[in-house]
């Protein structure tokens, strides 16, 4: 959450892709992650009054990216979902809604892609499908994947493992 | 209901109030607008009855038109009563130097006011003021005509042909409110100092009025019953202390019933609120519904304890309404009692607060019922998986619907008195919300399918608010009724009011006459129409013979039913002879008499007015004519045009039947306005007596009272904007935690605060234009239907207030979103989108 911006330090800096994200303000950091971040949460957090073709193509609409819909289409038909691209949040399952947020977090190709437990809502068939999505978009797009997990096997797939422990580093992992 | 039910809703309700702040706003408003109106109205009606005899100026009262009583007549009244007093009542012109004024002049003898004080500017004793002074007869007179005469106290003017001195301003007449409509403001003389004025001549347009006070106990409905004994023609009319003045009081009533059902509007509007808030209310209870069902709760008591709640609130809501309703009336009292020239006795009267009440808690019950009604049929697992909406409330719950509805219709005509006023605002609120639904309906889908434009494409602000309106469908839904029925009201009070101003002050001066002159004698026409017909700035000329009479019976029989309250039987009417068929009459039915007709009496009858009262070719009418009866054939009907203010006789007589009775004639002047200062004073320099009513003024005045109506109607439409306003707000509290979500999710992907902003400005800003759309047009509709079947003058649609109400619509909702959009946008997304984790 503060890697992306979304909290606030209480004290001390936070540096990413060269800005000071403790000296921005709630617009530059909105700007910052539309920019760099792509962020996806554990509980997939779509805006329901959209569909999904419509909230993948949201960043890039935001992005001022003019075939945003079409670029959106090729996204959702990469992670299986061309046939629900008109479908709203509340008429997909689970899996179904965070490969939707796995595209849009991806759609304007970000530098960095955050997810929080991103299988932490799923059963574990939907869970290791969103996880091969994920790293292979990682993949595709050379982006950083920066996840946070319970799960030892998701951690083994990743380049280096932090470990945390009441909020305290226990293992840099280098 | 089982005290179970009871003891758990009790429970329930302990944990507080948060979730019915609206809830308990709307009812208090709508039942407090009811019952203010209906305090106000009753402290009128006890004011009027209260000073029932001080306003009709005695016990009970007889009006004789165009005469004074007979000498026979005036002995029986003094036998009957413990002391007469005779007034006559009329208008005149007050003259000083070239100056004239219209004025009513009260001739009083010396035994007024029977009943309550006249009040003098000097306070002096009225018998003094109307005295003989040094040399001329003393007058009081209206403040307004002093100061428009330039007139001060001890100068003199002119009435008719004598001159009178000015003793004092009258600052307070006890039996004022009785005169109903007057042109002119009061001029009070002694009734013997009018001799030699050349007014109250034979034929001249005046009324006198006997007040009588009658010894104590007397029964008035034995004495009504000998009036009508001693004067079976029914030409005398009858008034007592009882219902002093009958036209102010049927105002009064009718003016009541009408505000009370605009308040109903209001009350409609927050039912919209009520309903929302129990509904969400109901849905955060899902929990503790399935809990209770899974514990072996029935769906009946469920529906009981939610049932107990609603209605334990609903009266809470309606005790604070009445409070509220009771305190404005007793705040506003001063300025009330001032702005009315009678009495007003204030108190806390049952029958309002217990209509209010009616209303109120029908209305909860009403919006209530349906939400209620799915709370106790969810299964408990439907509810644990979130599947409540999906069920529907059965037959028994539609026909519970249905009698509540007509319930509080059965109680709006109950209370107002009249079938069509409260059938007419049951369908016109009933027939608004339901066009407003349709509209919200088509709005949402209009929204949905304009997300599909290609060219909305990169314009993400517009595409989330348009994806807003569409899927946040019960959100729109109820800003558009709640503001859209308000703001309906206020359109078509709007539209009416100002095609009402155009119909009087804009297109009726174009085609009325400049001037009405009355009383002019037979001696008087030749020369009156001499003078007029010779400048060449009057454009036309109309003068007929004219008179005064009561239609007494229709074939021989006293009217009754509905016909003896249409306005032509009602009151004394204006008639007319003539030998030939004047030009530009059209008959529509039979044919005029022969030029020197002397046969039985033939009458010509207003073809609308004739169907109105059902008349057919061939009956008799008995018309009373200065205590005379004249029956007459009615052998023909013909078009009469009342709305240009011109000369029109609903009734026109073949001469023989009356033109020996004393008479005099009016005379219509259509003048170019530069030339009418020079034709007054050359008419009232030759026939002094002679009284001119210019049009100008008169419609100035009923301008003056359209105004006042209007203005009521609006503060009472405001009651309806305000609960809709808040009903708004509730939408705009209650979609706060969907939009700070949102926002939160909106700025995770790097939308900025602006853009957020401007997404929930503009979804706020359509939904209160559209509302204001669909107001308009109902607004307009409402105002085409009242001037057309009700005014009969044709409609113009009034751009003006339409956009103000769009603009305002728009503003509204515009507010009440931004109000609730600065949470949201400061919001810390992180906080946010954790807490939904």
């Amino acid at each position: 959450m503060l890697m992306g911006g979304l909290e606030r330090a209480t004290s001390g800096h936070l540096q990413a892709m060269g800005h000071d994200l403790t000296a921005l303000n709630e617009d530059a950091l909105a700007a910052f992650r539309l920019q760099n971040m792509g962020v996806v949460f554990q509980s997939f957090h779509l805006v329901p009054t959209l569909t999904a073709l419509e909230n993948v193509a949201l960043p890039l609409e935001l992005g001022g990216i003019s075939d945003a819909f079409a670029r959106a289409q090729e996204d959702l038909i990469a992670v299986g979902l061309g046939a629900r691209a008109h479908h709203y949040p509340s008429q997909l399952s689970g899996g179904e809604q965070q490969r939707v947020a796995l595209a849009r977090a991806a759609a304007s190709r970000p530098k960095i892609l955050l997810a929080d437990e991103p299988t932490g809502n799923l059963d574990g068939v939907n869970g290791a499908a969103v996880m091969d999505l994920l790293f292979g978009l990682r993949d595709r797009f050379g982006a950083t994947l920066i996840m946070v997990t319970h799960s030892p096997e998701l951690a083994a797939r990743c380049s280096r493992v932090i470990k945390l422990h009441d909020g305290r580093i226990t293992d840099e992992g280098i | 209901m089982s005290s179970f039910a009871l003891k758990l809703a009790v429970r329930e309700l302990r944990g507080g109030l948060n979730g019915f702040r609206i809830f308990l706003l709307c009812l208090m408003l709508g039942v407090g607008a009811i019952a203010a109106v209906g305090l106000v109205r009753a402290a009128i009606e006890s004011g009027l009855k209260s000073q029932g005899a001080a306003l009709l100026g005695g016990d009970a009262a007889l009006k004789f038109t165009y005469r004074f009583a007979s000498d026979a007549e005036k002995d029986w009244m003094a036998g009957q009563a413990v002391r007469v007093s005779e007034i006559a009542d009329f208008r005149s012109m007050v003259v000083v130097s070239e100056e004239t004024g219209l004025t009513q002049i009260k001739a009083v003898d010396s035994a007024y006011p029977l009943v309550g004080a006249v009040t003098l500017t000097p306070e002096i004793p009225l018998t003094q003021a109307l005295a003989l002074q040094s040399k001329l007869p003393g007058a009081v007179m209206d403040g307004v005509l002093v100061a428009r005469m330039g007139l001060s106290v001890g100068q003199s003017f002119m009435l008719g042909t004598k001159s009178f001195e000015l003793t004092a301003i009258l600052t307070q007449e006890p039996d004022n409110a009785t005169s109903g409509f007057s042109l002119g403001p009061r001029t009070l003389v002694m009734n013997q100092m009018l001799k030699g004025s050349g007014l109250l001549q034979e034929g001249t347009m005046f009324d006198s009025l006997y007040r009588l006070e009658l010894p104590q106990g007397t029964d008035l409905d034995v004495f009504k019953e000998r009036v009508s004994q001693r004067w079976p023609d029914g030409s005398v009319r009858y008034y007592d202390s009882r219902r002093a003045s009958p036209g102010v009081e049927r105002f009064v009533e009718r003016m009541g019933s009408f505000l009370i059902l605009v308040g109903l509007a209001g009350l409609a509007v927050g039912g919209v609120g009520i309903s929302s808030a129990v509904r969400a209310y109901l849905d955060g209870k899902i929990a503790t519904i399935a809990t209770l069902k899974t514990l072996g709760a029935s769906g009946r008591l469920i529906f009981q304890v939610y049932l107990t709640q609603i209605a334990l609130l609903a009266g809470l809501g309606v005790v604070l309404g009445l409070c509220l309703g009771a305190l404005g009336p007793m705040i506003a009292a001063p300025w009330i009692a001032a702005s009315l020239p009678f009495p007003v006795v204030f108190g806390l009267f049952p029958k309002p607060l217990a209509e209010a009440a009616f209303y109120g808690m029908t209305t909860a019950f009403l919006f209530t019922l349906w939400p209620l009604a799915r709370s106790g049929k969810v299964r408990a697992a439907a509810l644990y998986r979130g599947l409540s909406h999906m069920v529907r409330p059965g037959v028994k719950d539609i026909l519970a619907l249905l009698t509540l509805s007509s319930l509080l219709v059965g109680g709006a005509v109950y209370f107002s008195g009249s079938v069509k006023l409260a059938l007419g605002a049951a369908g016109g609120i009933l027939g608004a919300l339901l066009v407003l639904l349709a509209a919200a309906f088509s709005l949402v889908h209009a929204a949905q399918l304009s997300l599909k434009w290609r060219w909305l494409q990169g314009s993400p602000a517009v595409r989330l608010a348009l994806a807003s309106i569409s899927k946040r469908k019960s959100e729109s839904i109820s800003v558009m009724l709640s503001l859209g029925l308000g703001l309906s009201v206020l359109a078509a009070v709007g539209q009416i009011d100002t095609n009402l101003r155009l119909a009087i002050e804009r297109d009726l001066p174009d085609r009325a006459p400049s001037y009405f002159f009355v009383d002019i004698q037979k001696d008087q026409i030749d020369g009156f129409l001499t003078r007029v017909t010779g400048d060449p700035l009057v454009s036309k000329v109309e003068s007929a013979p004219m008179l005064r009479g009561v239609i007494t019976k229709i074939n021989g029989q006293k009217p009754v039913g509905s016909v003896s309250e249409h306005w032509v039987v009602r009151g004394d009417r204006g008639l007319t002879y003539a030998a030939t068929q004047p030009a530009g009459t059209t008959l529509t039915q039979g044919t005029w008499w022969p030029q020197d007709y002397q046969g039985v009496p033939q009458i010509s009858f207003a073809a609308q007015e004739a169907e109105e009262i059902n008349l057919k070719l061939g009956d008799t009418i008995t018309v009373n004519i200065l205590g005379r009866d004249i029956t007459a054939e009615v052998t023909s009907f013909r078009n009469v045009d009342f709305s240009s203010a011109g000369m029109g006789f609903v009734m026109a007589l073949n001469p023989a039947a009356i033109a020996g009775a004393p008479h005099s004639f009016i005379a219509t002047v259509y003048a170019a306005e530069e030339s009418e200062a020079a034709i007054l004073r050359d008419l009232h320099k030759a026939y002094p007596n002679i009284t001119a009513i210019r049009i100008r003024d008169t419609v100035a005045r009923v301008g003056e009272a359209l105004s006042a109506i209007a203005t009521a109607t609006a503060w009472a439409a405001s009651v309806t904007l305000i609960t809709g306003f808040i009903v708004l707000i509730g939408a705009a509290a209650a979609g706060e935690r969907q939009r700070i979500f949102e926002a939160a999710i909106l700025k995770s992907i790097g939308a900025q605060r602006a853009l957020i902003l401007g997404s929930f400005a503009l979804r706020s800003a359509l939904l209160g234009a559209g509302a204001g759309v669909v107001a308009v047009v109902i607004g307009g509709i409402g105002g085409w239907a009242v001037m057309h079947f009700v005014m009969e003058v044709a409609y113009v649609f009034e751009p003006i207030s339409a956009i103000l109400i769009v603009f305002g619509g728009a503003l509204a909702t515009l507010l009440a979103g931004l109000a609730f959009s600065f949470r949201p946008l400061q919001a810390r997304p992180a906080n946010i989108l954790r807490t939904q984790d």
